[in-house]
């Protein structure tokens, strides 16, 4: 086995299963999956890259900064894909305002880092050796931060109020509101709160891989992937469906060459929903 | 209404000649291929939308696949040219059919997945193909030298592509409009809205998904092969998802699941486009600012919010149209006294509850069955083991003698319709089709005869409107023929129901309920069309809280209770029973006194 392709993996899921778990946050209360949900992670890139990397700003900073612009992104996605989605009433209205409100901040990104790779350095430049396998400082600060928020919002949802609130809407919006679940707030705070954890998943991500501005549509993209392998809604699938996605990747490539990764993770991804058409967490979701 | 439509005809004359004497017109400009390759763009790009919205706004199966079936269609006419030297005339048809394939096999591997994981299939299988073909061919994927077709010996030039391309929009524009205004467009839409109502139409809806599918899988392969001989080349970027915004941006623009919507989305937004192509960097800012703000003004897209609003939707008729002189309706013919359905010793459990318990019930033709019970005494779940809808724990079903077939549709093939509890109209589309995709199981024509409006398709259309008209103006909605079944009051759609259950003129009519909330007038139209459909030796199963309406109408009534029955009995002799009065009111001396 390959140690390399481990540690690379487990990163990279870790990361992915964040992501996939801000797509879940977002499609709880309202069932729209959020195809801009991989431009919160390349903002978490951009601001990392600004205030840290060009200006030379202490980390601490730069994630307060970082913080702060993720809420105000995930105040104007709300109002972006919401409020088109509520006029509009068509059962397809989501895919088309968030593959919209996509596109405008893609090409936002794009206007404003013309040619450039978004990276910075990280947090603590360290490198560990397990025999002829590297792993980084923030390699594993990734993988920690990630699992415990996977870890944390579980049990949000599990135990506290405000958790089973999140559950009563996403199984049924109207009854929650007969219950007194003051439903608007719930998602304008799911909105905002994916987008902060986007943010930081592409914060996370950065100085160890760079991003190109334009790709968060393939960061959404891979959360999907394992938001459905784990299936949609639940936490510990997403963390799951994030590894498997990670895993699959970098064992895939380093067995087989770098285009079979891309392939591995599909056929895998077909392969569940054919044989478990819920995803390996999840429930059944009904058409709507 | 009528000057409406005569501007609408107008208004698509007027585009037709446009698009005919466009390359003309930019001959006198500086670059006109240009021009000319602009419109050859947005004509594929109209194609693969039209092939969207059979399948995303008329089948409601959302594809996230179809720039893969595009790249599909591709690199088959590509590869058919390249290596073995097929004419590109046939390779469009190889194209269509590679195409057609790959969708077939896509949606067969994803039936159980429902909407989003459906979705997420789709798109897997599309980056599985991409990543295919990247490996496979070499070279990244990239294939060229794709070539044009040649008329006369001679290859074709700019202009005559751009004719090809036009006639193979307008040839796709038919497919789809043949194909929704047919029986089988109708059943595809029953199927969006819902899979029980289709299934009680005789709609497979497996089959149907499959069919839907494989033709907008065709469709988006033509579209994929103008695309190739156009540019000369074909790569997997093609099947990028990020490109195939732009179709679903037109597909909303114009109106989902109307018939001119993806085509006039797709004009729109290419002109769009073209107003701002020296904007750079901006034109994708620009493009998705325009898509939402789109969204907030014209929900429904262009065609869409036209259809909706006072002067795109059809009005009550003036005048009833002419049903006389119509021979009187036969819906059955059924030999009263017949034994029609026959269950015996029927068990349903649901986990550890007995909802049905050892049932035997036989429906004869030419007779109305009343089933009465307690809430939860299992009436509508012994309705749907006798149509398959669950599974029987135990116990068994005939049908004249033989064995009822096990699955839904194929039961309402069979000859039994059942209306549901809950209303299950088709809302958005007009009475009359709610009666005429009722016929489903009549029509005779396939659905390429459908698409090449082929003789048997008028002669038996023709036969169906006329049906249909007959039918509604026994129930006295001949006049609403037009409007949108939405807009019918509670009790209408009742009938409107009953009506579409009875068009497929089956051998057993099966109510769930249908007296719920109507107001006197519309129980006694309601009493007189079931005593019209039971006199024409039809058998009807009638479940009912509404005694009086019950006791009036029915045959002989059936009492459950905890699953069992506990009664069977003529009308009067049930009412007075001493085990059903005590099921309904408890026992007996209490309700004595309750009664004084």
């Amino acid at each position: 086995m390959n140690l390399q392709a481990l540690f690379d993996g487990l990163f990279s899921g870790a990361i992915y299963g964040l992501v996939a778990l801000t797509l879940t946050i977002t499609y709880q209360p309202t069932r729209i999956m959020n195809f801009a949900q991989g431009e919160t992670f390349v903002l978490g890139a951009a601001v990392g890259f600004e205030i840290i990397g060009v200006r030379k700003w202490p980390w601490p900073v730069g994630l307060a900064i970082m913080l702060v612009i993720a809420v105000i992104m995930g105040l104007i996605m709300e109002r972006m894909v919401i409020l088109p989605v509520q006029l509009s009433g068509s059962r397809f209205a989501w895919i088309i305002a968030t593959l919209a409100a996509a596109l405008i901040f893609q090409s936002i990104f794009s206007l404003r880092y013309v040619g450039d790779t978004l990276s910075f350095p990280p947090f603590i430049d360290k490198t560990f050796s397990v025999g002829s396998a590297r792993i980084s400082a923030q390699q594993i600060i990734a993988i920690i931060v990630s699992l415990s928020i996977i870890a944390i919002y579980d049990q949000f949802l599990r135990r506290t109020i405000h958790g089973r609130a999140m559950r009563a809407t996403a199984h049924n919006s109207d009854t929650a509101i007969i219950l007194g679940v003051p439903t608007k707030r719930l998602v304008v705070g799911a909105f905002v709160g994916s987008a902060v954890l986007g943010a930081l998943a592409g914060f996370l991500w950065c100085p160890e891989n760079g991003i190109n501005p334009a790709t968060g549509l393939s960061f959404t993209i891979s959360g999907f992937t394992a938001a459905v392998i784990g299936g949609v809604g639940s936490p510990r699938g997403a963390l799951f469906g994030g590894l498997i996605v990670g895993l699959l990747n970098s064992i895939a490539g380093a067995i087989f060459g770098g285009i079979a990764s891309g392939i591995a993770v599909f056929v895998a991804l077909g392969l569940i929903l054919v044989l478990k058409p819920a995803g390996l967490f999840g429930k059944p979701i009904e058409g709507h | 209404m009528k000057s409406t439509n005569i501007a609408l005809r107008g208004l698509g004359l007027i585009a037709i000649a446009l698009v005919v004497i466009f390359p003309f017109w930019v001959t006198s400009t500086a670059n006109p291929e240009s021009y000319l390759n602009v419109m050859i763009t947005a004509g594929t790009s109209a194609v693969l939308t039209l092939s969207l919205n059979i399948c995303m706004g008329y089948g409601g199966l959302l594809s996230l696949a179809h720039t893969g079936m595009q790249m599909m269609g591709g690199y088959a006419i590509g590869l058919a040219m390249l290596n073995y030297d097929i004419n590109p005339w046939i390779g469009i048809l190889i194209a269509a059919a590679a195409s057609t394939i790959f969708s077939i096999l896509m949606i067969t591997i994803s039936l159980r997945a429902t909407y989003l994981y459906f979705g997420m299939i789709t798109l897997a299988a599309n980056l599985i193909a991409m990543e295919s073909f990247r490996t496979a061919l070499g070279n990244d994927g990239m294939i060229t030298e794709i070539y044009r077709p040649a008329w006369g010996g001679v290859d074709l030039s700019t202009r005559q592509f751009y004719f090809l391309t036009m006639g193979i929009l307008a040839i796709a524009y038919l497919v789809q409009r043949n194909t929704i205004l047919s029986g089988f467009g109708r059943a595809t839409m029953a199927l969006r809205e819902s899979t029980d109502t289709a299934s009680a139409l005789g709609v497979s809806p497996n089959a149907q998904r499959v069919k839907i599918f494989a033709i907008a899988g065709g469709l988006a392969g033509v579209a994929g092969a103008i695309l190739a001989m156009q540019g000369s080349f074909m790569s997997p970027e093609i099947g990028d998802m990020g490109g195939g915004l732009i179709f679903f941006v037109g597909l909303f623009l114009g109106g989902v699941g109307t018939l001119v919507g993806p085509v006039a989305g797709v004009a729109l937004i290419a002109a769009i486009d073209f107003e701002i192509r020296f904007s750079g960097a901006y034109r994708t800012l620009i493009l998705g600012a325009l898509l939402l703000l789109c969204m907030m003004v014209l929900p429904r897209g262009i065609v869409g919010t036209f259809r909706a609003s006072r002067l795109g939707s059809p009005h009550e008729l003036k005048e009833e149209p002419d049903t006389s002189g119509e021979e009187i309706i036969t819906i059955s013919n059924g030999v009263v006294g017949e034994i029609a359905i026959e269950a015996i010793d029927v068990v349903k459990h649901f986990g550890g509850i007995k909802a049905v318990d050892g049932v035997s019930i036989s429906i004869k033709s030419g007779r109305v069955h009343g089933i009465i019970g307690p809430n939860g005494s299992g009436k509508s779940t012994l309705v749907s083991c006798l149509t398959r809808y669950h599974q029987l724990t135990s116990g068994e079903v005939k049908f004249f003698g033989a064995r009822m077939p096990k699955t839904p549709h194929k039961v309402a093939r069979a000859g039994v319709t059942r209306v549901f509890q809950i209303p299950h109209l088709f809302e958005r589309v007009s009475v009359r089709d709610n009666v005429l995709t009722g016929m489903y199981l009549q029509e005779r024509y396939t659905w390429i005869e459908a698409v090449l409006r082929m003789p048997r398709y008028f002669i038996s259309t023709r036969a169906e409107e006329k049906q249909a008209a007959a039918l509604l103006h026994l129930v006295g909605l001949g006049k609403k023929s037009e409007i949108a079944a939405a807009n019918l009051s509670h009790g209408q759609k009742r009938l409107l129901e009953i009506v579409r259950a009875v068009s497929a003129r089956p051998k057993v009519l099966i109510l769930d309920e249908p007296a719920t909330g109507l107001t006197q007038g519309e129980l006694d139209a309601l009493h007189n069309l079931i005593l019209f459909l039971k006199n024409q030796g039809l058998a009807v199963v009638l479940i009912e809280h509404n005694v009086e309406f019950l006791m009036g109408l029915a045959d002989v009534v059936t009492v459950l209770e905890s699953g069992k029955v506990i009664a069977e009995d003529r009308p009067e002799a049930v009412r007075n029973d001493p085990r059903v009065i005590e099921a309904y009111l408890g026992r007996t001396d209490i309700s004595e006194l309750m009664g004084e």
